[in-house]
């Protein structure tokens, strides 16, 4: 394997191609980050009742996520401790106990192990069944009713691991009634590496206006004028990015939430929730809530808000992943209203939404090209806007101003170094000197 | 102790419904309809399938089939959700994607992606509501080439709701079901 600490330079703003290639590599993101980061699951939208579930991968690894009888979150690894065998093959419902196909070992909602067929004729009675429940996370909690899991139980707690990201989601995320993912989730195959569409999301407004112009053309949305970047004043990038510890991070368009709708509902509701942001949390929270963001939750989920777009990449080996996409609203809006940005989540960030497949090819594109020996020996570049970031006033974390920039690329691949470098919590914590929302005014 | 296992109703044991079947020169002319139709998209004759082979009111879906439990078909999701697809269209939808490819700007559509659509199992008969409309039902097979090497086939069926108007056979409602709960494709930004 390359030298990991040379594989991330210049601040994060040089990547080693091999990242998005090599398979050692993607073996020790495995147990470096995927094992240790705490990890996006579901949304309490989708297992409310007791006995309601979900399966998905943390990692490479099958889990179930569950609602235990107790109304507890529960997530377990999809694999019975007998031989091994997956033992729940749907992907969502409601079940009092999971049963394997292979010899019938029997689970509750909890993982832990209630029924062994013939126990008596054969083991004698003589097995503990406490020692063979499906394998619990560590850690699992929600936030604003997100829902994640660590495998590390020294991790910090979820509050501290989104860290400022938490203080920016708050915006649009704590508002009377919270959020809801909108399903079923759409599934798809990109083959491309996990961190190419993660860095996508996190913090790139340049390719908006030249990858989109199709589809920025066809929708003619108060966007379209970034088309062919044909009207793009750089003076007037009216936006932040930023970077926040932890490797998170967000470009925003300021009052450009509802962009690429025509529908006035969307519009009208901004308004009214807006208001009472401004009220309950101040200025900021509602400057935040009519911008437009683009963003990822280290390290493998990403969303847009206002384009109500929620991802969540799944890596699948170092060349593919599967994109699961949901709708993102809140649960207070009309169902008229909901229905609306679900239709429109499709039509553009769906597996056949006009802005989607233009990134997916994009995607693949810049992973593919490593498949060269000669290529795959070289760097690639995210240093756009270093002159222009800093610490700020308003804002906390490192901050761009002007949502085109490459300063939340930079972030990102700073904690991932961080991590793959397989630093202790407390030396990533004392990491990029920024100011955290306790230090901004 | 014997396990004790809960029956599901693991077939469909519900007999078909009897409907009025065409006459052999209808069920021919949907025939030909449909076959023709899948020429002149792989020709990318968008506009003028558009035009000549849509009605205004169409509704153009493609929806999500969860993957469950047998014992919990037709139990609703949770939350309010109100259905997911890669296409949930309208006619205006449907242009405002046609006009995407038009403009020239779609860089993975350049060079061009290579679409054979091969339709089969065509069945139709007429709609329950004595409009004279027919519901027609095909399987089809996608196959998509592009860049050189880079290739997927997709499987699934449509159901079609076609109307006479003016002497010409359009679609009025079609509902296309991709056999692949996880799309294995980067994207289904084709028409079918």
């Amino acid at each position: 394997m390359k030298d990991l600490s040379a594989l991330i330079q210049e601040n994060g703003a040089v990547q080693d191609r091999s990242i998005y290639w090599d398979e050692d590599i993607y073996e020790l993101e495995q147990e470096r980050i995927f094992a240790r980061s705490w990890l996006f699951l579901t949304h309490e939208s989708q297992i409310p009742l007791p006995g309601d579930f979900v399966t998905t991968r943390m990692g490479e690894d099958e889990v179930i996520v569950s609602r235990h009888s107790d109304g507890s979150l529960q997530a377990y690894l999809n694999s019975c401790p007998h031989r091994g065998n997956q033992v729940c093959y749907a992907e969502m419902g409601n079940a009092k106990s999971f049963t394997c196909a292979y010899h019938g070992w029997a689970f509750g909602t909890d993982g832990k192990l209630t029924n062994v067929p013939l126990e008596g004729d054969t083991y004698y009675s003589d097995i503990n069944k406490d020692r063979f429940g499906m394998q619990s996370v560590a850690q699992i909690d929600s936030f604003r009713g997100l829902i994640f899991a660590t495998f590390d139980a020294g991790a910090p707690s979820l509050n501290e691991w989104l860290g400022d990201m938490g203080w920016y989601l708050d915006s649009f995320m704590d508002v009377p009634g919270g959020t809801e993912l909108l399903g079923p989730s759409m599934k798809s195959i990109l083959d491309c590496n996990w961190k190419v569409t993660v860095e996508n999301f996190i913090g790139d407004g340049y390719h908006v206006g030249w990858a989109h112009a199709a589809a920025l053309d066809a929708i003619k949305s108060p966007l379209s004028f970034m088309k062919g970047n044909a009207a793009f004043d750089p003076k007037d990038n009216g936006g932040i990015q930023v970077a926040t510890r932890g490797g998170h991070g967000m470009g925003i368009i300021w009052d450009m939430a509802a962009a690429l709708h025509v529908n006035p509902a969307y519009h009208e509701w901004l308004e009214y929730r807006g208001a009472q942001v401004r009220e309950k949390q101040g200025e900021r929270a509602e400057k935040l809530l009519k911008g437009h963001w683009n963003a990822s939750i280290f390290p493998n989920c990403s969303f847009l808000h206002g384009t109500n777009t929620f991802k969540h990449w799944q890596p699948r080996g170092p060349r593919s992943i599967e994109v699961v996409t949901w709708t993102l609203v809140e649960k207070e809006m009309p169902q008229e209203l909901k229905e609306y940005l679900a239709v429109m989540m499709m039509m553009t960030f769906g597996t056949a939404g006009m802005l989607e497949t233009d990134d997916g090819e994009n995607m693949e594109g810049c992973t593919g090209s490593n498949r060269g020996w000669m290529t795959r020996q070289g760097k690639i570049y995210s240093g756009m806007g270093q002159i222009n970031e800093g610490p700020n006033s308003e804002w906390p974390g490192i901050v761009n101003e002007g949502f085109v920039a490459e300063t939340s690329y930079r972030g990102f691949y700073r904690t991932w170094a961080d991590m793959m470098s397989g630093k202790s919590w407390e030396e990533m914590a004392r990491g990029d000197g920024r100011r955290s929302i306790k230090e901004v005014a | 102790m014997s396990a004790v296992i809960a029956k599901v109703n693991a077939v469909n044991s519900e007999p078909p419904v009897e409907r009025e079947q065409l006459p052999a020169e209808v069920m021919y002319e949907v025939e030909r309809h449909l076959i023709r139709e899948a020429r002149l998209l792989d020709e990318e004759r968008l506009r003028y399938w558009y035009e000549n082979y849509l009605t205004e009111d169409i509704h153009y879906s493609m929806p999500v089939e969860v993957s469950r439990y047998r014992r919990e078909k037709g139990t609703p999701l949770p939350g309010s959700n109100p259905g997911a697809g890669a296409f949930n269209d309208n006619y205006e939808f449907l242009g405002m994607r046609i006009t995407r490819l038009e403009t020239g700007l779609v860089w993975m559509e350049d060079p061009r992606n290579a679409i054979r659509r091969f339709l089969t199992n065509i069945d139709a008969e007429y709609a329950e509501d004595g409009s004279g409309e027919v519901i027609a039902y095909s399987n089809f097979m996608v196959y998509r080439n592009r860049r050189q090497r880079d290739q997927n086939i997709t499987y699934g069926n449509k159901v079609d709701r076609l109307r006479k108007v003016d002497g010409k056979w359009r679609c009025c409602q079609r509902t296309i079901h991709m056999d692949q709960r996880v799309i294995l494709d980067k994207n289904v930004y084709f028409f079918l």
